[in-house]
């Protein structure tokens, strides 16, 4: 009886993910803009040439500058550095993206894992429960919400979060009912294993790559949604700087004076563009169907 | 001149930068009406020699050296389109799986049309669709599927898989092919439809003067269908010569051990189990199970999955439970460990009836399972540790402990110690399989549920793992039930063997007296339609008319 001549040769699950990984140049372009997006955010002080700027500035000598050496994307309204705003802006951005998904997402693959592993009554009220939810148009909640209370980024973080999480609790239900019906879990519970310990063990480590790519992928979608309520006027209120509301202050000055909306919205869409094309990369790493 | 030669043929494939030869230096030829095997398990390079002639291999693969001669000229040197025409017209392919070779969504007929449409317009003829559907027809009556009309209008999922490998035949057949490579035809269907489909391509080979090169892991397939075989071994061509010569004075080891691994239906190397003379440990009492799919406005649809079972397994005995797909075995099994409920009947462990027990489930340490698929039945994302450690903690033994009893655990499977810290993917499928065992084990039962533990493992590694459970019912004093489809298999495995026909037990006895005068005609016709590999076993089988065999082949449209 040799089990070692059966030996195979196989390399670890990371280093082929990682092989994966690295053998696609648009998901390390990603993973890249990404990483300059957090960087700049965390250490917008320091790279910011008007750190001041991000704040109640005014300076209406300058007020729109056209970009030169001084203020290389000019300068807004009342005169404050645009490149300084965006970098600022980036804070803000990213802190609702981590608000909404830090509520989001656990609530979501919560109902997901519960939904998906009992069957029945459980099943039935959270799948149709998340299925009214989704009934609702994610910027009318928004628009209610943002007029029920002040405009804020709190408020803005919750009127996204309201929602956010229904897409995460269909995703992780549909691969939490399909690992629910896998030999293992019978196994598991064959050898007296409880809910919590087949919930927690053996079906959510089989959900954690779909779960980290929507997670990515939704980032995206948020910065963008977060850029539209600011644009409406219900998301942080001046002089905090945000992408979507110097878009929407921008406006007026088009089309002569294009910096105001042209720099923030490229911030926009490179940071969008960032998330999305990480987000593939990583969904072609893992080998998963979102 | 051979109608094809594979000379010293060096294949590689490239995936990340890393490089593996998958075939080195395979030569091998087919003269024209020969029928050629190609045996070895999985992963020899069996399907990628095939693939190369097809000219069908990914575009991560890479011919390093050799040439493919077809009619003597080399397929290599050729354009893509000049292969192509090749494909489909001078040699066709019949494939494992006949369920996935079909789009869902379209009629066989539409399949079988588009099929001859390009062959037509690649050989710059005119046809009508009035001409195709019949030269259809006429090659559906070749395969003996009585009702072309009716198999042509049907949808993929509406026939049995017996007919769509009928029909994938029939699409090969189509262009009439100088050469038909089947890969592994048969292996997804029950073993009576198994036998047909493997006596039609026999037959059609002589009728039209085809040649084969048959693509198995099976032997007894092997015998049935090849004159000249060849054995494969981790891209290699190991062993080569006349059937005869091969398994009756195998030269390699390899061989050898390939054709030593495959139990005995009939002879001397058949292995009688003694039979327990123990009291019955676990009853059955006509046990019925039915399925009801509700439906609102039609009458609710009732399915019998189990019939008016009664049968019981002594303690020490090896249990076999055999059938055909849907025949209600595994129902039967999830019955008694308690996982599903019987409809009527009774159910009683030590003469305690089920229901009885906590919850209507039996004590873990009374029963565990062995699932059919290693892949499936191990969590991927845990290693051998973690998943050993799950019975371990809810079987009230103590931490400290643990580390000690898991190293046990290992031994008694006969894995390293180490091992404990892979994942299931970096283990072989026998020895997931092992890991399996392990984990049931780790319960203290005293019966072992086996549901088809060794179908989906290569032979030599079903002997090791059949060689393993063997020794753990002497060492541990375990209950076997086994549940299985493989009969020659079960002749030397069980002590007591019942079989299930749609639910129904139909025949019950030591395998010595089932083997030897099988008193209900569909066990007849089921030993009559296992692939041995000795024309003495082949002589030994019982007999069965064809009116007989026609009863229990699954057949029609459903």
């Amino acid at each position: 009886m040799s089990a070692s001549s059966e030996e195979i040769k196989v390399l670890s699950a990371r280093r082929m993910a990682w092989m994966r990984f690295s053998a696609n140049p648009v998901a390390i372009m990603g993973a890249l803009m990404v990483a300059s997006v957090i960087l700049a955010a965390i250490f917008a002080p320091v790279i910011a040439p008007f750190p001041d700027h991000a704040g109640a500035v005014i300076d209406f000598r300058n007020k729109h500058a056209a970009p030169d050496a001084t203020y290389l994307l000019g300068a807004d309204k009342v005169g404050r550095d645009i490149l300084s705003r965006v970098i600022f802006g980036f804070r803000v951005s990213l802190l609702l993206v981590a608000g909404v998904l830090i509520v989001a997402v656990p609530i979501g693959g919560g109902l997901g894992l519960l939904a998906g592993y009992f069957s029945g009554k459980i099943e039935a009220v959270i799948t149709g429960f998340t299925n009214v939810m989704l009934a609702i148009p994610p910027l009318v909640m928004a628009l209610a919400v943002g007029n029920v209370l002040t405009p804020s980024l709190t408020n803005a973080m919750i009127a996204i979060a309201l929602l956010w999480w229904t897409w995460h609790a269909r995703l992780v239900y549909r691969v939490s009912k399909s690992v629910a019906a896998e030999d293992f879990v019978e196994a598991a519970r064959l050898a007296g294993a409880s809910h919590w310990h087949i919930l927690t063990r053996e079906i959510l480590p089989n959900c954690i790559a779909v779960i980290s790519v929507k997670t990515t992928l939704d980032a995206a979608f948020i910065i963008l949604f977060g850029a539209t309520l600011s644009f409406l006027g219900l998301g942080v209120q001046p002089p905090t700087p945000d992408l979507g509301t110097m878009v929407a202050d921008g406006r007026q000055f088009l089309p002569e004076r294009w910096w105001g909306v042209l720099a923030p919205g490229l911030a926009i869409f490179y940071a969008t563009l960032g998330f999305n094309l990480l987000g593939d990369g990583l969904r072609d790493m893992f080998d998963v169907e979102v | 001149m051979d109608l094809l030669e594979i000379r010293n043929l060096d294949l590689s494939f490239t995936s990340y930068k890393q490089t593996a030869h998958v075939l080195k230096d395979v030569s091998l030829k087919i003269a024209e009406g020969q029928r050629v095997a190609l045996i070895g398990e999985t992963g020899s390079g069996k399907s990628v020699t095939s693939k190369a002639v097809l000219n069908t291999l990914p575009g991560n693969a890479s011919v390093d050296a050799g040439q493919i001669l077809w009619r003597g000229e080399n397929l290599l040197d050729k354009t893509e389109g000049q292969r192509e025409a090749l494909k489909g017209i001078e040699m066709s392919v019949v494939m494992q799986d006949p369920l996935s070779s079909f789009n869902p969504v379209f009629t066989i007929g539409r399949h079988l049309e588009d099929v001859l449409y390009w062959a037509d317009r690649r050989s710059g003829r005119k046809s009508t669709s009035k001409d195709r559907r019949e030269r259809i027809a006429q090659t559906l009556l070749k395969v003996q599927l009585a009702d072309p009309e009716r198999v042509m209008r049907a949808y993929p999922s509406q026939l049995s898989g017996g007919m769509r490998q009928r029909v994938l035949i029939a699409l090969a057949l189509m262009n009439k092919p100088a050469l038909l490579i089947a890969d592994e035809p048969g292996t997804a269907l029950d073993v009576t439809t198994q036998d047909e489909i493997l006596r039609l391509i026999n037959e059609l080979v002589a009728e039209e003067g085809l040649s084969l090169l048959m693509i198995t892991h099976n032997l007894g397939v092997v015998r049935m269908t090849a004159d000249y075989v060849y054995v494969m071994r981790k891209g290699e061509i190991v062993e080569h010569g006349p059937l005869n010569q091969i398994f009756d004075n195998p030269q390699t080891d390899y061989a050898r051990e390939l054709i030593g691994a495959i139990p005995p239906l009939y002879g001397e190397g058949v292995k009688d189990q003694p039979a327990s003379s123990e009291p019955p440990m676990l009853q059955l009492e006509n046990v019925t199970k039915t399925f009801t799919a509700k439906h609102i406005l039609r009458p609710d649809h009732v399915t019998r999955a189990v019939q008016d079972v009664s049968l019981d397994i002594r303690k020490g005995e090896i249990f076999g439970l055999a059938g055909e797909s849907g025949s209600g075995k595994t129902t039967v099994a999830r019955m008694l460990m308690g996982i599903m409920q019987a409809s009527s009947g009774r159910i009683t462990i030590d003469g305690v009836p089920l229901e009885a027990m906590q919850g209507g489930r039996v004590d873990r340490a009374l029963a565990q399972i062995v699932y059919q698929n290693p892949g499936t039945s191990l969590n991927p994302k845990r290693t051998v540790a973690q998943t050993l450690s799950v019975p371990l903690n809810f079987s009230g033994l103590e931490k400290r402990a643990h580390s000690h009893r898991m190293e046990e655990l290992l031994e008694l499977v006969g894995l390293p110690r180490h091992y404990q810290a892979r994942y299931p993917h970096e283990l072989s499928g026998g020895q997931k399989q092992r890991v399996a065992i392990a984990r049931a084990l780790a319960a203290n039962p005293r019966l072992l549920v086996l549901d088809e533990p060794t179908s989906a493992l290569d032979v030599s590694v079903q002997k090791r793992v059949i060689k393993l459970l063997e020794d753990l019912r002497g060492e541990l004093g375990l209950t076997y039930l086994f549940i299985s489809h493989d009969l020659s298999l079960m002749r030397n495995f069980c002590s007591r063997i019942a079989i299930m026909l749609r639910g129904e037990l139909v025949e019950q006895g030591t395998p010595r007296e089932v083997f030897a005068d099988p008193q209900h005609p569909y066990t007849r016709a089921l030993i009559a339609a296992i692939p041995v590999i000795t024309d003495a076993e082949e002589a030994a089988k019982p007999l069965v008319t064809p009116e007989e065999k026609q009863r229990f082949l699954v057949s029609s449209a459903a």
